[in-house]
């Protein structure tokens, strides 16, 4: 057992560009994920500070301090309404603070006064709205109670409360629809990586390890097309994985959820509309493209099947860190669909939620088309040279 | 016809720099001739031989196959070639059928064309009984027969061999000299390496000797003899390796 043990740490070992990939290439790798990590995080918190939001204000008159209040938070314009709306939508609002008719009264007498807060958990830009207007509410506590603490003589730890309920009005259509922009977009991802990864290294070191590539570039079909067949494949695998994935998915929650309904959950409905899935299909083939052109060039840059797996796990692994950044909570700003992967998920995610934007989708899709005719480029180049055939 | 005129190629070596695999090789088969490349492991065969099956690109010089320039049209070069390696394998995966379809799709042949020399082929190779099975799954010897059957299914008209026999018992290895045999009467034009003397020479009509990189005689096997005074092909082989290796 030790002979064999000692005979494959060797051989690994006097195999440099495993060694590379294994010891080497993570030290850049990681740092280079973590600086994505920061910069995202701190992009968000820019993003949410950039955000306008409107807010719905029922009664606002009634409750002192809150006017001056909302006009002190930036990016908040308060809209004055008559009543709590059925719609916020249709009332052009992301959230509404309802401050009941006779909450002086209640405050006068000592008692607890509460407002409601209206906003939708399914909608990011309504739950920072909610947000902010928590923070507006602080200052406006604070000066009821020391106002009130005057006008009875009494100390200030003892107010009456000021309650504000939360109340999410999301239906349950929105809220599936949400939770699907936020995990669909991140397993598509997964799943394109996960489901080209093979056939992509198969397909090219592979075919040099089985030593079957000198007879087929003996061919008269040119390296492009060699090339580009192989890609073609790869993209194949690539799509398949995700399809399998959404299937999988839609079998979960559409018939096993309805079958046990012990396993499902009454908060949320998901149902995606066939052209939605249409429309997230066209613009998950760049990015199968792109990610096909990268796993194939470094299948014929690798020397071995060992060293074009550990390559394409790296691959792999970004591919995960460029999905979860799609999860985050904010409107997302134009500069993150220059980045491939990323813009794929973020531009799925809004067309989940019925908030495409133009200009996103045009970056999107026309960086990661350009992305992928680089690495086909190439690609074809690094199976061009003959170097293909004798890496080893 | 396969015409070579002066091929150099070199490979960058991180310790010795440059250094040249062949060296002013030129030859000329004509068709329904043999030729045969005869030399050591590491000599330059399989370099020569992937030049002008256009896997490889010369450093300089260049050669014309069935009529194309190696460099200025490879893709009607390797049209007009059947390219069978030793050491190549097929697809463990795809069934014989399947193999034989898809080289035949690559040698832009149409799918009528294909179907009908796959009926032309099995009976005279024998693929009958193993055409539906994956290869995977097949004996070596029915390998060797989809392997050559591969090779000739374009119907080119320059076949490259490169150290075919490598690996096959007797009986494989007669199948393949038998299949070079055919295809000379045939009129095709047959390059061949191999380091095994018998086998030059039954089936040569000319010989190169070729050491590092280097053709250091040529002609037919009875010249050869007659010019080294030597007996048989393997003692000309020697005497005249050796003394190459004598100048070191």
């Amino acid at each position: 057992m030790l002979a064999v043990f000692r005979k494959e740490v060797i051989d690994t070992l006097r195999d440099g560009r495993s060694i590379f990939a294994i010891f080497v290439f993570p030290f850049l790798l990681y740092p280079a994920m973590l600086f994505f990590i920061s910069w995202m995080h701190m992009k968000e918190g820019e993003e949410a500070k950039a955000l306008e939001v409107r807010v719905g204000v029922v009664g606002g008159a009634t409750l002192p301090f809150l006017a001056d209040s909302l006009a002190a938070m930036p990016g908040v314009t308060a809209v004055p309404l008559e009543a709590a709306p059925a719609s916020m939508d249709d009332a052009h609002v992301n959230a509404v603070l309802v401050v009941p008719a006779g909450i002086l009264g209640s405050i006068a007498r000592g008692d607890s006064a509460r407002v409601e807060l209206l906003y939708k958990e399914a909608d990011n830009k309504s739950s920072a709205a909610a947000a902010r207007i928590e923070r507006i509410l602080d200052p406006v506590r604070q000066a009821l109670t020391v106002s009130w603490a005057q006008s009875h003589g009494a100390h200030t730890d003892t107010p009456p409360l000021l309650v504000v309920e939360k109340k999410d009005v999301s239906l349950k259509s929105e809220m599936g629809r949400y939770i699907a922009a936020l995990l669909i977009p991140y397993l598509l991802m997964v799943m394109m990586a996960a489901g080209s990864m093979q056939t992509a290294i198969d397909a090219t070191t592979g075919e040099k390890e089985r030593s079957t590539l000198e007879t087929l570039l003996a061919t008269s079909a040119s390296r492009a097309e060699l090339l580009l067949g192989k890609c073609a494949a790869v993209i194949a695998a690539a799509v398949t994985g995700a399809v399998t994935g959404i299937t999988g998915l839609w079998f979960t929650f559409a018939v096993v959820a309805k079958a046990f309904p012990a396993m499902g959950t009454s908060e949320l409905e998901l149902s995606i509309g066939p052209d939605k899935l249409i429309l997230i299909f066209l613009t998950l083939l760049p990015t199968a493209v792109f990610l096909s052109a990268v796993l194939v060039a470094i299948g014929c840059f690798a020397r071995s099947m060992r060293e074009g797996q550990t390559y394409a796990s790296y691959v792999y692994m970004v591919a995960i860190f460029m999905g979860l950044g799609s999860l985050g909570q904010q409107t997302p700003s134009m500069s993150r669909f220059f980045i491939p992967f990323l813009n794929t998920a973020l531009l799925q995610r809004e067309i989940l939620t019925n908030s495409v934007q133009l200009l996103h989708a045009v970056a999107a899709v026309g960086v990661t088309t350009a992305a992928a005719a680089v690495m086909l480029t190439i690609a074809v180049r690094l199976f061009s040279n003959e170097a293909v055939l004798f890496r080893t | 016809m396969i015409e070579v005129q002066k091929l150099l190629k070199t490979f960058h070596d991180r310790k010795r720099g440059e250094v040249a695999a062949v060296q002013d090789v030129s030859f000329v088969c004509p068709p329904g001739k043999v030729f045969g490349l005869l030399g050591r492991n590491g000599a330059g065969k399989t370099t020569t031989l992937r030049m002008l099956a256009t896997i490889l690109v010369p450093t300089s010089g260049t050669a014309k196959v069935a009529g194309h320039d190696i460099l200025e049209k490879p893709a009607e070069v390797r049209r007009s070639i059947g390219y069978l390696s030793g050491e190549t394998k097929l697809y463990d995966r795809l069934t014989g059928r399947e193999l034989l379809t898809y080289f035949g799709t690559l040698a832009s042949m149409t799918s009528s064309s294909i179907v009908a020399r796959i009926e032309e082929l099995r009976g005279p190779f024998g693929l009958s009984d193993f055409l539906d099975k994956r290869i995977g799954k097949m004996s070596t010897g029915m390998k060797q027969r989809l392997s050559i059957s591969r090779v000739v299914f374009h119907d080119p008209q320059v076949l490259i061999f490169d150290e075919p026999t490598a690996g096959l018992d007797v009986i494989g290895a007669r199948a393949v000299l038998s299949l070079i045999q055919d295809l000379k009467k045939k009129g095709r034009t047959v390059i061949f390496s191999t380091h095994i003397m018998t086998e030059a020479e039954r089936i040569c009509d000319e010989i190169a000797i070729i050491e590092r990189g280097r053709i250091l005689a040529q002609g037919s096997v009875e010249s050869l003899r007659q010019k080294s005074n030597q007996s048989s092909l393997e003692d000309v082989f020697v005497e005249i390796v050796g003394s190459v290796d004598g100048e070191r």
